[in-house]
């Protein structure tokens, strides 16, 4: 269910990636549009995972491709374009995510804003899996978010560690280190430990679920 | 918390995230591997800590990789489709000093749309259709700024559940003077409203049943301003623009949007009929002149 970047062999004749930044820097007018189309769903996913706001996830795609838009230039090739495009998605993710954690928003007088809830929910899975997917995206907003952000791209978007390291700009321990972490944190959250788990192995309802656990300083992550 | 065996006070005395980065791996290699091994050998606590954690970490790494991934959205996609192919068309040469390359030319001045959702609740409706504008990328300053706007959050709340049809008398940057430009009187006209300055040489004024009654009804909706804009942007090459002024309003006598805009092919007003950016119209154009 992973997306992972387009390899060579899946595009045919058609240009690189490498080769479309090129073509924009040069002058092509259609060359960065075709990247923004081959990449965009895997950016949307690990923004939208990583914000958890439909709306503020939609913005930071956008500031950050205008970003990579401008700078292109700047792209050196020492990493795959895909990696650079993430990186950028994710520190714009990160941005926002920091910026609200500073400036908390003040509830406006319609009541459509909480900085607690996402203000434009996802659509949820089929009925089937609805109280588990909501259960599961709950307890993984609850996350603090750098480690959010490292699970999104290992746990769901299933890049590599090494990958996934280059893209936050961190070493390898410590996305190692903020993905157990935060999956240690979602197995309390969710009641998921041994002897609390249901004996069909699926999560609790959502009203079932562990309260999140207590958010304070961070022990320090291991390099 | 609801029956949990195991709470994290269960475990006290256990470092929770050490014994966490021991389970993913984080400290391989590391003399604390050793000494956290060491500790779940002979400690109970930490050997029942580890029992617990270790199953529930494989548990959830499962039920993340099986989170169904979602497409960007339709509208998304498409506005980004749009700003890039628009913007691509434009290039500048690179700086002296600087970067190899050409530099792309977005604008500097991107819209802040937080800055102009947040704008959008006090001034709305009629920032409903500008915030699509600006969520396209492109610049709806002034618009946005007009006092004529500023309001009470009630009176905002009322008018945001408005439909944006008994909107005829709010001020600003988008009228709906019913105004019947020409091509003469387009720039002039327009430079005259946008100061908000009254002028005997502004052009005759259409009442307001009479500018109800035509067909730009289609043009009241964000979703079909922001189509508009966008065809207005594409078919100008000129890059992202940034909307200074619109009026719902008439040229030659037709129903028409005027929009005076600003983009790197410098400032423009456009007259466009009610099918602007519907499939097949293109930006439906009745006159374009540029101001100088």
């Amino acid at each position: 269910m992973t997306f992972r970047g387009v390899s060579p062999g899946d595009l045919g004749d058609a240009p690189s990636d490498a080769e479309l930044i090129r073509a924009h820097v040069d002058g092509d007018p259609e060359a960065f549009a075709e990247l923004v189309r081959r990449h965009r769903d895997r950016l949307w996913a690990v923004a939208l995972r990583t914000v958890g706001d439909r709306e503020e996830a939609a913005d930071a795609v956008q500031d950050a491709l205008l970003n990579a838009h401008r700078n292109a230039a700047k792209f050196r090739g020492e990493a795959a374009v895909t990696t650079w495009l993430h990186r950028i998605v994710v520190n714009a993710c990160l941005d926002r995510l920091r910026r609200k954690q500073a400036h908390p928003t003040v509830p406006l007088p319609d009541g459509n804003r909480d900085d607690d809830r996402p203000t434009g929910p996802e659509p949820v899975a089929p009925v089937a899996d609805q109280d588990t997917v909501l259960v599961v995206r709950d307890a993984l907003a609850a996350l603090p978010f750098e480690q959010r952000a490292a699970i999104v791209l290992v746990d769901v978007q299933g890049y590599g560690v090494a990958e996934a390291a280059e893209m936050l700009g961190v070493a390898e321990g410590t996305i190692k280190s903020r993905c157990a972490r935060g999956r240690a944190r979602m197995a309390m959250t969710l009641g998921y430990l041994r002897g609390n788990q249901n004996g069909d192995g699926t999560v609790p309802s959502r009203s079932d679920a562990a309260s999140p656990l207590p958010t304070g300083v961070e022990r320090r992550e291991p390099r | 918390m609801t029956g949990t065996e195991f709470e994290w006070g269960e475990f006290e005395g256990v470092d929770i995230d050490l014994l966490a980065d021991y389970v993913g791996g984080a400290l391989d290699g590391t003399p604390d591997a050793e000494r956290v091994a060491g500790l779940v050998a002979t400690d109970e606590t930490w050997r029942a800590a580890f029992e617990a954690l270790e199953p529930g970490m494989i548990a959830v790494g499962a039920v993340l990789r099986e989170l169904e991934p979602e497409p960007m959205p339709d509208d998304l996609a498409a506005r980004l489709d749009t700003m890039f192919r628009v913007a691509g068309g434009a290039t500048e040469p690179a700086p002296a000093s600087g970067e190899s390359g050409p530099v792309v030319a977005v604008p500097a001045k991107v819209v802040d749309l937080d800055k102009a959702r947040r704008r959008r609740r006090w001034v709305a409706p009629v920032t409903v259709a500008a915030a699509a504008v600006a969520f396209a990328g492109f610049g709806v300053n002034a618009m946005l700024t007009s006092p004529k706007t500023a309001d009470t959050a009630a009176g905002s709340v009322a008018r945001e559940n408005a439909p944006m049809s008994d909107q005829s008398t709010v001020g600003g940057d988008v009228l709906r003077s019913g105004t019947d430009y020409t091509s003469s009187t387009l720039a002039q006209a327009t430079a005259t409203k946008l100061r908000s300055a009254g002028s005997a040489e502004v052009p005759q004024v259409t009442s307001a049943n009479e500018l109800s009654a035509d067909s730009l009804d289609r043009l009241n909706t964000p979703d079909a301003v922001d189509a508009c804009i966008q065809e207005i942007a594409r078919i100008n090459g000129g890059g992202l623009i940034s909307v200074e002024f619109m009026d719902y309003a008439r040229f030659n006598g037709r129903p028409a949007l005027i929009v005076r805009f600003v983009a790197a092919d410098g400032t423009w007003v456009w007259a466009v009929g009610p099918e602007c950016g519907t499939p097949g119209a293109g930006a439906d154009e009745l006159e374009r002149v540029p101001v100088r």
